[in-house]
C-alpha cells in the first residue's frame, strides 16, 4: 500500500467570509496571478510553502486554516 | 482566457507562420531550380534571415499585444482612474512560481524535441544524407520544439499542474 497525499484548501470559503473577495483581489494581495489562484482553488496546483503562507496571510489566518492534507492509501509498489 | 494563455498564443502565432513561410519559400526556390540544394551558403543565409524575421515578428507581436492589453484594461477600468489602471495592469502581468514551473516543464519538452531532431539529423548524415538535409532537419526540429513548448504551456494553464 502506498500513501497518497492530496492538498485540499478552503480558499473559496475564506473568500466568501472576506466579503466575497474576488480571485483578482486575492491574487493582487498575495502577489501572484489570478490564473494561479484559480488553479490553487480548484486543486489543480499545489502551491509552494511561501505562496501558501502568503495566501493565508491575506486572510489573516494560520496556514492550516487554509490548506489541509488528505491522506489516502492506494494499492501499488512503494518507491 | 488569462493573460498567460494569451501571451502563449501570441508566441505560437509568431512562430508558426515563420516556419510555414520558410517551408514554402525553400520549396519554391528549390523546385524552380534557381538554387542549388547543395549550396550551403544559400541555406545559411535563408535560415539566418528567417530566424531574424521570427525574432523580430515575435518582439513586434508581443509589443502590440501588451499595448492592446493595456488599452483593454484601461477601457474596462474607466477614464480618470490612472492609479487603478496601473494597478490592474501590474496585477494582470504578474509572473509567479506557477508560470516559472510551467515554463520550465515546457522548455524540457522543447529541448527534448530539439535534441531528438539533432540526433535524427546526425543519423541522416551518417546514412550519407546531404548537409543541406541535415541543416533543414535541425531547423525544423528547433521550430517544432519551440511551437510544442507553447502548446504544452497552454495545456498546463488549462489543465493545471499537479503537485508542482
Amino acid at each position: 500500500m502506498v500513501k497518497k497525499f492530496e492538498i485540499t484548501n478552503r480558499i473559496r470559503e475564506l473568500r466568501f467570509f472576506a466579503e466575497e473577495m474576488t480571485q483578482q483581489e486575492l491574487a493582487r494581495r498575495a502577489g501572484v496571478s489570478r490564473q494561479t489562484i484559480i488553479a490553487v482553488e480548484a486543486g489543480k496546483y499545489a502551491p509552494s510553502l511561501e505562496m501558501a503562507f502568503r495566501i493565508a496571510d491575506v486572510f489573516g489566518v494560520a496556514i492550516t486554516e487554509v490548506f489541509a492534507c488528505k491522506v489516502s492509501e492506494i494499492e501499488g509498489k512503494k518507491g | 482566457m488569462s493573460y498567460q494563455e494569451k501571451r502563449t498564443i501570441v508566441n505560437i502565432l509568431s512562430g508558426v507562420p515563420v516556419l510555414i513561410a520558410y517551408g514554402i519559400y525553400v520549396f519554391i526556390r528549390t523546385r524552380s531550380g534557381s538554387v542549388d540544394p547543395n549550396d550551403l551558403r544559400f541555406w545559411g543565409i535563408t535560415m539566418l534571415t528567417f530566424i531574424g524575421i521570427g525574432v523580430a515578428s515575435g518582439i513586434i507581436l508581443q509589443i502590440l499585444f501588451h499595448i492592446g492589453l493595456s488599452i483593454s484594461i484601461a477601457i474596462k477600468t474607466g477614464d480618470g482612474k490612472e492609479r487603478e489602471v496601473e494597478r490592474d495592469i501590474e496585477a494582470t502581468i504578474v509572473e509567479d512560481e506557477m508560470d516559472k514551473l510551467i515554463e520550465l516543464k515546457s522548455l524540457k519538452l522543447g529541448f527534448s524535441i530539439t535534441g531528438t531532431g539533432f540526433v535524427i539529423a546526425l543519423i541522416y548524415l551518417a546514412f550519407s544524407g546531404s548537409a543541406a538535409g541535415m541543416l533543414n532537419i535541425m531547423f525544423f526540429s528547433f521550430g517544432i520544439g519551440s511551437i510544442s513548448e507553447g502548446f504544452l504551456s497552454l495545456r498546463y494553464y488549462r489543465k493545471g499542474l499537479k503537485n508542482g
